[in-house]
């Protein structure tokens, strides 16, 4: 036996009027994008002209209903579509505008209907949150009941509409029916009843995905049904973990149940794939959140767009692609579940600004807490919205507050015990401490107290100071690193390695110019003869330099020479007896040698004579001299004279 | 009697039990022992500026619509508590409360015992007071305890041990709620609520800093039928903040409707987007926060609580019993009232 796919929201409304054998049963959901209240989902109960089946074989006459309402469905669905698409797509067993009753056109421009909150019967009664109920619908004024004049041809004589579960159920009757809370109830309670019964997560209006808002906002409207498609595998197969026996009971009916029931998945769809969402979120995104709270309506109004879609392309068969096999979902689920929170972290990652490591905590936080959310929430009931009893202490709230509220302590501090609490608790604590008397059950309980709170004092300084500390040593830290020219890493220790290893440099950096100082003022005394207590050598390009050595010899008839090349700079500081001619012979063989004298102090006194000249050493056919040189020769032209 | 109100008379749904002394910690019990019908069952820690302070058990007959007190389970108490809580699981008697340290209490059929006494000091035997606490729902071997020291100390109960301690705040830390069996939040006088990973200790987030700095936040909520949102209220401020913890420092609302200074706040334990608050202006008011679809439409006036009651005096706490959703107590003065949804 083949049944069209039925939802259980749909059921439900099923179950409804056929217990209280009224007309139609409709239920309008609000539409979170605009706020009104759409047409979410209808059953019709009354007559009919024309009965259109593919199938030969007499269906019974619930079926026949069920049919007879997806039908008139589709019927809108395609004349809402327009004249261009008509012809082309119908299938032949759909319904055509005359084959309707006036009732079933009536249930059928229902569809189109939608109703602001505080208008019209159904957005009265969900903003009243208060049944309503109206007869002789066909005869009054359309300002009461907008659609006074399709209930009159309709001949819809009582409306009755009923705020439940944020939407709104209204059910319709040919018939004059007085006002009955009876009705009410019960319709309210086989509404919920069925409803849980067959809808196995919970219904609220918080269960949403992060992604639809922005499959909605985002992406183009064609992505939808691909999504849901994949959606609705999930979820089918979140209900075969929960309820395998539910399932395996399905399994053993013809396939089409099994269909009903992934269709109730997606009808009353709990998204347990809610991917962390980073606290750095964009305005724009951070708006699609608020949209997803509801979306669960949007998730309604896309399943119909699929099931439309499905069923006018397959004119009441079995859509078996619908269907996937339940093993096989079972296997799939965690697949597809990384998938989707995969597929989903690209475009999240890609929208949101740069992911600071600690945003990356945060996220990773807050998604757990979101999952560990959600489990508590299939656990709990599903009952949201609050009931005012009418047994109540409370009552409801004017916004013209006349009355003024209470304040025996008119002059003392506000919120004096909570800050007794919190904030004087160690005052109190240490004054009870004093001045207790000992009905206290510890004996040394006094002691302890009043050396417990110096001590809690202490305690509390401590961790005070041991943060001042470990920001005062941070903070230099960083300074030094700072005034260090090349700190490779940025941990304390290879900070400090790097300064030992600068201060090592720049302390022989100042040792070495402190020395080329004292060369320099070394030169610039005459007369002294000094011993340098130490040598430094340059190494520079191409220049082999002596080692600045001081040589001082000893010359046969008691000379004292004492010479020193230092790069290109001679020195020569000589003693010796007077002789006629000397210096002319000195100064000839100096000139041999290749250096070049540029100043030069003479003295003669006493048959002693002092010569200190600086010359310039010349490359000599490309060769310099050297000392040893320059002292030989010296000591020749004394010893010749 | 409710002489000192300039409002409207007795009202028939509300309940008065008289204390012989000033109640500031009150908690319900997740429901009796195993009796068919359980009815609400109240324990009150008095608030005593003494040593000796009294906490008492009281349960509330919904048939005869009277309190009857259960003397056998009361007991005394070193300081007045600034805490109770019942074991989260009914088939368990204990009573936690906190006053210069975690102590944990057992009623059994013969009286109340102490079980035992959390003690975190390094020195002999003092600790910190506690501010607040809050048992973990999901996990109840965990306890989190607020002190003025700045840190919150996890306890495993069962072993009567530490798990952790962790420096929390820069200044002390007033109230401590948790979202998941290792997740929890904080508020402290520095003006931030901070959460808290317990596998990630390293890290804390601020999902809300006071507007005007260093404003203590005094109290902090965690839905727990909803864990994505959190409320909480400034010192001397008619305000309850809002968050969502998935938008950190942006409030989802701010509810301003009292006249004066907001004492306590409790989420509905069952229903999603209902709070009620109630502070130094004699009102207790219930909220309902709008579906998120329609945030966009709050006028800018803000949000309407949906219920008000008077009280007659400053409102000092507020509860709102998990096993009876109906019901909210409330104490102000020597009285507690039961009010009912």
């Amino acid at each position: 036996m083949v049944a069209p796919p039925s939802t259980s929201l749909q059921q439900t409304l099923q179950a409804v009027v056929q217990s209280v054998q009224w007309t139609y049963s409709l239920f309008w959901q609000p539409c979170p994008r605009q706020g009104i209240l759409v047409w979410g989902d209808g059953y019709y109960n009354g007559s009919i002209k024309t009965r259109k089946t593919v199938q030969p074989v007499e269906v019974s006459t619930e079926e026949a209903s069920l049919q007879r309402s997806q039908q008139l469905r589709e019927l809108y669905e395609s004349l809402s579509l327009g004249e261009a698409n008509v012809p082309a797509r119908r299938p032949c067993a759909a319904l055509s505008p005359e084959d309707l009753t006036e009732a079933e056109w009536f249930y059928l421009m229902c569809i189109s209907f939608s109703f602001p909150p505080g208008v019209g019967l159904p957005g009265k009664a969900f903003a009243r949150q208060r049944h309503v109920w109206l007869t002789r619908a066909n005869e009054v004024d359309s300002k009461v009941f907008s659609r006074a004049i399709l209930a009159k041809s309709a001949h819809i004589q009582t409306v009755a509409c009923i705020p439940l579960m944020d939407g709104v159920l209204e059910l319709g009757n040919i018939e004059k029916v007085e006002e009955d809370m009876a009705l009410i109830q019960h319709a309210k309670r086989h509404f919920m009843d069925y409803f849980d019964a067959h809808t196995k997560p919970a219904l609220s209006e918080h269960s949403t995905s992060n992604q639809f808002a922005r499959a909605d906002h985002h992406h183009p409207l064609y992505r939808r049904p691909a999504i849901m498609q994949r959606m609705n595998m999930d979820v089918h197969a979140s209900n075969q973990e929960e309820d395998d026996a539910h399932d395996d009971e399905e399994d053993n009916d013809e396939g089409d149940e099994i269909e009903g029931s992934s269709r109730s998945e997606l009808r009353a769809m709990k998204y347990s794939v809610d991917v962390s969402v980073p606290p750095g979120l964009t305005v724009a995104a951070a708006e699609a959140i608020p949209a997803a709270e509801a979306s669960e309506l949007m998730q309604l109004e896309m399943s119909e767009d699929i099931r439309v879609g499905s069923i006018s392309d397959c004119s009441n068969n079995l859509d078996a692609e619908q269907m996937p096999a339940a093993q096989s979902i079972c296997k799939n689920w965690n697949c597809f579940l990384e998938d989707l929170g995969n597929g989903f972290q690209q475009p999240l990652g890609t929208q949101e600004q740069d992911f600071s490591p600690e945003d990356a905590h945060y996220s990773e936080t807050v998604s757990s807490v979101l999952r560990h959310n959600l489990r508590r929430w299939v656990d709990s009931s599903p009952f949201s919205s609050m009931i005012q009893s009418q047994k109540s202490a409370f009552s409801g709230w004017s916004s013209k507050r006349d009355r003024l509220p209470v304040c025996s302590r008119g002059s003392c501090t506000s919120q004096w015990l909570l800050k007794t609490v919190v904030l004087n608790i160690r005052d109190l604590h240490c004054k009870l401490s004093d001045g207790s008397s000992p009905k206290s059950p510890e004996g040394e309980g006094r002691n302890r107290f009043q050396k417990g709170a110096a001590q809690e004092e202490i305690s509390a300084n401590h961790v005070l100071a041991e943060r001042r500390r470990r920001e005062k040593l941070n903070e230099r830290f960083i300074i030094l690193r700072s005034l260090v020219p090349f700190v490779t890493k940025m941990d304390k220790a290879s900070i400090l390695g790097d300064t030992i290893e600068f201060v090592k440099q720049l302390k022989k950096r100042i040792q070495d110019l402190e020395a080329r100082n004292r060369q320099s003022d070394q030169r610039m005394k005459a007369m002294e003869v000094e011993k340098p207590d130490y040598a430094v050598s340059y190494k520079l390009d191409n220049l082999v330099v002596d080692k600045r050595k001081l040589q001082a010899l000893e010359g046969s008839n008691g000379v004292g020479v004492h010479a020193s090349v230092e790069e290109e700079d001679a020195l020569l500081e000589l003693q010796c007896s007077y002789r006629d001619g000397l210096l002319l012979k000195l100064l000839q063989g100096l000139h041999e040698l290749g250096l070049e004298v540029s100043s030069m102090h003479f003295s003669a006194s006493n048959a002693v004579c002092n010569a200190v000249l600086r010359a310039k050493v010349k490359e000599v056919h490309g060769k310099r001299v050297i000392i040893a040189d320059v002292k030989k020769t010296i000591d020749q032209i004394f010893s010749d004279h | 009697m409710e002489s000192s109100t300039q409002e409207s008379p007795l009202n028939s749904n509300a309940f008065t039990f008289d204390s012989p002394h000033p109640v500031y910690a009150m908690a319900f019990s997740p429901s009796t022992s195993s009796s068919a019908a359980s009815s609400p069952r109240l324990a009150l820690g008095s608030f005593i500026e003494e040593y000796g302070n009294r906490v008492d058990v009281v349960s509330f007959d919904e048939d005869a619509l009277s309190f009857r007190a259960e003397p056998a389970l009361s007991f005394d108490h070193p300081y007045p508590s600034t805490k109770l809580m019942f074991h989260p699981h009914p088939h368990s008697p204990l009573l936690a409360s906190a006053s210069d340290c975690l102590r944990l209490w057992f009623l059994g059929p013969d009286g109340a015992k102490i079980r035992s006494v959390l003690d975190n000091s390094k020195s002999s035997g003092y600790c910190a007071p506690l501010t607040s606490f809050d048992w973990n729902d999901a996990e109840p071997r965990r306890i989190g305890t607020s002190s003025i020291d700045t840190t919150c100390t996890i306890w495993d109960v069962e072993r009567g041990a530490v798990e952790t301690q962790l420096i929390a705040h820069d200044k002390e830390v007033y109230d401590i709620a948790w979202g998941e069996p290792a997740v929890f939040a904080s508020v402290s006088a520095d003006g931030s609520v901070r959460i808290f990973d317990l596998r990630d200790k390293e890290h804390s987030t601020i999902i809300y800093e006071s507007p005007l700095p260093d404003t203590p936040l005094l109290r902090l909520a965690w839905n727990k039928a909803n864990l994505r949102y959190m409320a909480t209220t400034m010192m001397d401020s008619n305000r309850v903040v809002v968050l969502d913890i998935r938008a950190p420092a942006t409030p989802v609302a701010e509810l301003q409707r009292h006249c004066a200074s907001v004492n306590a706040i409790a989420w509905a334990p069952k229903a999603a987007r209902h709070i009620c608050s109630a502070g130094d202006d004699g009102q207790a008011l219930i909220w309902e926060l709008p579906a998120a679809a329609a945030a966009g439409t709050v006028s800018p006036e803000g949000i309407d609580p949906m219920l008000v009651y008077t009280a007659g005096a400053e409102i000092n706490q507020l509860q709102w019993s998990a096993a009876h959703p109906d019901w909210i107590a409330i104490a102000f003065a020597n009285k507690v009232q039961l009010l009912r949804v």
